[in-house]
């Protein structure tokens, strides 16, 4: 896709002070970073299940490898459509104790961001948005937003 | 926080547990030394450590300690008072080490008052002054001063092997550990002496080390998964043909299960790691109440869940703390009693039928069971009647009543905070159960049974709308099909759903609102179930499309996210591999709005006696129609084994509960061969009498109608349910069976049954010996004077009025003659007595003449005739006189 465009480093660079490895995953064809820190494994959902009364951005509960993972669709999170859960893509990320799948559309290269690279986010950004942000960074003429996993697994409200 | 602080917080809780256990063993044996050397050197250890992390006041406190009890290593005898500043010490040294668990770091604090004392008695000992001195210097030193004490240099530890908590466990034998032990000397004194010795064998056998908690459980998901793995293999080789992989695979699945035997294993843990807490507890208790008591503790090495350890921890010292102040009484009142002066507190556990039965016993006073009725009926819990029919345990049960305070009841002692419902609540929601049994001036014992694990448990995999959750059988009562009778089970009444259920009414709810799981097929002609659910003592119901399953399920606590959502308490992964909720039926009832009262649901019960369907037992008893009784009146039913059926005095007993209760056949044919039989229990104003039947065939609810009444007093009627006649047992005739009316002379009354028919006598001697006769059934001699002969030696005859021989002249004018006719009434019975037989017999000197089907007639003429016959009696002595 059109992470080819990207200046890509290899995997295999090791990140220097400020640096920090990001996956890029994308969803409704947009493109995020995810720190790499975060993530523990990707896979793909097999089956899910649902949980009534539960936040609508959860999709569900997903059994991964005898762990029972709360999944979590970055689309609904973000507002875009869902179409299809069978089969999608999920990676799996520890966030304060609790294990959670984020479901993307695609799973990209990895991409080094330093902070000098990091740019304002703009006010006028839509803050159900915006929240999810960790950051956004002008990768060549690209910009991509990094994703603030502390918000997207924060359903306290 | 820092990975060698963690080890050290974790090691040292630990060891201070064992130290407690020791130094109250200690006060009692002062002349093992080896104890005190072991408790040392744990203090030294803990201080050693923590000046290595640079932990003052851990090390100061320490420090202090050590020197008071390196002074009674050294020999100095331990005191009552030492050995409580030393407790005092661990007890900082422990809140010290709380702290840091929670802040990570030592709060800062001032422990100059409890290492002044220490060392204010130090100083007294190593000046060899007398203990008396030694303890007034101390009480001095109370006072708060500065800081004295400079740390001392870090010192070189030794890092002793770790003792698994597993070790007090090991079974010793009383006499071998402490052969000077008094004889009361529990044995798990001898027990948690043993880590010291295994301590210094530098643990050979008993090696051990220590793993996190995270990594078990993480070992347990894997084997669940793999024994998922192996269940699709075997599907898998089951539909093939070849057989190379069978045996391979057959070995794996027999490791597998190994395996997830073994991982299961390593979460368990001795309650000996329970006890270790009690010495101190009872001591301080002993103390505080003026009490001796000595404290038995068996079965530590039963093993049980680690997080359920925690959880009975705080229920188990409520018990023995129940047990001590309200049990066992004062040494002077003990003695008074002729009981040793020292009072006892038995902790047992023991491993039974996949649970862990916990019993807590004392030889105190036991519970006044009056005072509890008292209580009962103030609180308006039940009523007089109702109190009459309970058993004793069923009185007791009252005790873990929210808001039933034992300390009015029991004693005066009160304001612990905590109440027995507290307990009770604690105990049930692990899925365990307590009971209280007791024997006044004897003592009384507590039991709480406990799941072997929290981790597990057997949940039935429920469906609605195309989803399945899991719903925790514990609380499950039982489920009912509803399938056609959809609309006669449940109504909506005002919006609201209600399930009748035998005599009661039931919140009910569909299980797709709840959960809010509409998918819009609302197929009532679906053969749904209504599951029944009991939460505390509400009863509610929750309407289902179907169970898939029963399984074992293992539990995992909802993710922060989601713990949130009250209806579910959690999920679980099945054995197909997905993933199910877990249903909370106190959350599902908390959002149907039920309240826990128990008041309320008294009235209920009351009310729905008024209902039409009355629910019943059907049983069969003998040949015939089945029997039915209004289940109203039975208090439980029972199986009973023939073996523990005893029989005395003519009547059949068995001992239930502590009391013996009558056993009445309701038919005569009784094979005693057969191991057991159902008994209906019924209670009556004084006590339960058992209605032995063969078989329990239903429980119904239906109109009853007698549409012919019986002569026979067994029964009341005959009634038609479902098609099927079948007949009402009437219950008086058989508690006048087992409990005759009381008389006022205690020597029986003694009745002649003449008859020649063997059909009568046995149709009929029963009932009367049952009412307290003392009943001699013979035939009738053919010679009148022999009779009469006969008839006075007895109080009253009773006579087969259509026996050939009475037609005899010669019989009926002996009979019109004889003298004593006022004295030993004579009473007929007949097949077919009419208005002209029964003036024809009365005049001929029967005293009546009765219908043989009749026996309620005869029992009551019977009683009426010998109170005359006894009133003739006297006055005829003082016409004598």
């Amino acid at each position: 896709m059109s992470s080819a465009a990207l200046a890509i480093p290899a995997a295999s660079d090791v990140p220097t002070a400020g640096e920090e490895s990001y996956f890029t995953v994308f969803a409704g064809g947009e493109a995020f970073g995810l720190s790499v820190l975060h993530t523990q494994t990707i896979f793909r959902i097999t089956s899910v299940t649902p949980i009534p009364l539960g936040p609508a951005d959860i999709v569900g509960l997903v059994n991964l490898r005898g762990r029972i993972v709360t999944a979590v669709s970055l689309r609904r999170r973000l507002g875009i459509p869902v179409d299809e859960l069978q089969n999608s893509l999920a990676i799996g990320i520890e966030h304060k104790g609790e294990n959670f799948a984020l479901i993307v559309d695609e799973v990209g290269d990895v991409l080094t961001l330093d902070a000098s690279m990091k740019v304002q986010i703009p006010a006028h950004f839509d803050p159900a948005r915006s929240r999810f942000m960790a950051g956004l960074y002008k990768v060549g003429n690209l910009l991509i937003p990094a994703l603030n996993i502390g918000a997207l697994f924060d359903f306290a409200n | 926080m820092d990975e060698l602080l963690r080890d050290f917080l974790t090691e040292t809780t630990e060891h201070i547990e064992g130290a407690e256990t020791q130094l109250v063993h200690f006060e009692r044996n002062p002349s093992d030394a080896s104890l005190i050397a072991s408790i040392f050197r744990l203090v030294h250890t803990i201080k050693g450590t923590s000046s290595f992390l640079g932990l003052e006041r851990l090390e100061r406190v320490g420090h202090a300690a050590e020197s008071v009890m390196g002074m009674l290593r050294d020999g100095v005898p331990p005191t009552q008072h030492s050995v409580t500043l030393i407790l005092a010490a661990i007890d900082r040294i422990k809140t010290i080490i709380e702290d840091i668990g929670k802040h990570g770091s030592e709060p800062p604090a001032d422990d100059s008052e409890i290492i002044n004392a220490l060392e204010a008695y130090y100083a007294a000992g190593s000046e060899a002054a007398a203990a008396a001195a030694a303890a007034e210097a101390s009480v001095k030193a109370e006072a708060p001063a500065p800081v004295s004490t400079a740390p001392e240099a870090p010192e070189q530890v030794m890092p002793e092997p770790v003792a698994a908590p597993a070790a007090p466990a090991a079974p010793a034998p009383v006499a071998s550990a402490q052969p000077e032990a008094p004889k009361s000397q529990p044995k798990a004194e001898a027990a948690s002496a043993q880590p010291k010795e295994q301590r210094g064998q530098g643990g050979g056998n008993g090696e051990s080390i220590r793993v996190s908690v995270d990594t078990i459980e993480r070992m347990m998901q894997l084997v669940s998964e793999l024994v998922l793995s192996r269940n699709q293999l075997l599907e898998l080789a089951r539909h093939r043909e070849d057989d190379s992989i069978k045996t391979p695979l057959q070995h794996l699945s027999t490791l597998t299960s190994d395996l997830q035997d073994a991982v299961m294993r390593a979460r368990m843990q001795p309650v000996g790691r329970l006890y270790a807490n009690l010495p101190r507890l009872v001591r301080e208790l002993s103390t505080s109440l003026g009490k001796s008591i000595d404290l038995i503790t068996e079965g530590a090495d039963t093993e049980l869940d680690r997080q359920l350890i925690e959880v009975i921890r705080d229920p188990l010292t409520h018990l023995i703390r129940n047990c001590a102040d309200h049990g066992i009484e004062r040494p002077d009142e003990r003695i008074a009693k002729g009981k040793p002066e020292r009072g006892e507190i038995r902790v047992s556990a023991a491993h039974e039928a996949g649970q862990i039965t916990i019993d807590i016993a004392d030889d105190g006073k036991g519970l006044d069971t009056e005072r509890i009725k008292q209580k009962i009926l103030a609180q308006g819990l039940a009523t007089e009647q109702e109190l009459r029919a309970m058993s004793n345990e069923e009185i007791y049960r009252y005790i873990f009543e929210a808001g039933f305070s034992t300390a009015q009841v029991v004693s005066n002692v009160s304001g612990r905070g905590v109440g027995m419902d507290v307990v009770r609540s604690n105990i049930e929601a692990i899925g365990g159960s307590v009971s209280l049994s007791s024997v006044e001036g004897r003592g009384s014992r507590f039991s709480m049974r406990i799941p072997l694990t929290l981790a597990i448990a057997p949940a039935l995999i429920i469906e609605v709308a195309g989803q399945r959750f899991a719903l925790p059988q514990t609380s499950v009562v039982e489920a009912v099909s509803l399938g056609k009778n959809y609309k006669d089970l449940i109504q909506n009444v005002q919006h609201a759903l209600v399930l009748k259920l035998r005599e009661e009414v039931i919140p009910a709810v569909e299980l797709r609102n709840v959960v809010g799981l509409n998918s819009g097929a609302d197929d009532d002609t679906n053969d749904k179930l209504a599951v029944v659910m009991r939460v505390g003592t509400e009863s509610f119901c929750i309407i289902v499309d179907g169970v898939a399953d029963i399984q074992e399920i293992v539990v995992k606590p909802l993710s922060a996210s989601l713990s949130h959502l009250k209806v579910f308490s959690g999920h679980t992964i099945l054995g197909d591999g997905s993933v199910v909720l877990i249903l909370d039926p106190a959350g599902i009832g908390a959002n149907l709005g039920i309240e826990k009262s128990t008041d309320k649901k008294r009235e209920q019960a009351r009310d729905q006696g008024a209902l039409e369907r009355r629910r019943l037992v059907m049983f069969r008893a003998g040949s015939g129609a089945p029997k039915v009784l209004p289940l109203s009146l039975v208090s439980r039913i029972e199986m009973v084994e023939t073996s523990r059926i005893e029989s005395s005095d003519g009547r059949m007993m068995v001992l239930l509960q502590g009391r013996l209760m009558p056993i009445v056949p309701i038919s005569h044919e009784i094979d005693m061969s057969r191991s057991a039989y159902p008994v209906l229990v019924v209670a009556t104003e004084t006590r339960s009498i058992g209605l032995m039947a063969d078989e329990i065939v239903d429980i119904l609810e239906e109109k009853l109608e007698i549409q012919l009444t019986s002569a026979n007093s067994e029964l009341i009627g005959s009634a038609e349910i479902r098609g099927e006649a079948v007949e009402l047992i009437d219950v008086s005739h058989f508690i006048r069976m087992a409990d005759p009316p009381a008389r006022g002379n205690s020597t029986p009354q003694r009745v002649l049954f003449a008859a020649d028919e063997q059909v009568l006598r046995d149709l009929l001697c029963p009932a009367i010996s049952a009412c307290g006769y003392s009943l001699v059934a013979s035939s009738i001699p053919a010679d009148p004077n022999e009779f009469l002969q006969q008839v006075s030696s007895f109080d009253a005859v009773i006579v087969d009025a259509d026996a050939p021989v009475f037609a005899l002249p010669s019989f009926q004018r002996a009979l019109k003659d004889r003298a004593n006719a006022s004295l030993v009434p004579l009473i007929g019975v007949s097949k077919n007595p009419t208005n002209r037989t029964t003036r024809i017999a009365t005049e001929g000197g029967l005293a009546a003449l009765l219908s043989r089907h009749d026996r309620q007639q005869l029992i009551e003429t019977l009683a009426y005739t010998l109170d005359a016959a006894a009133d003739a009696k006297t006055s005829n002595m003082e016409i004598a006189a």
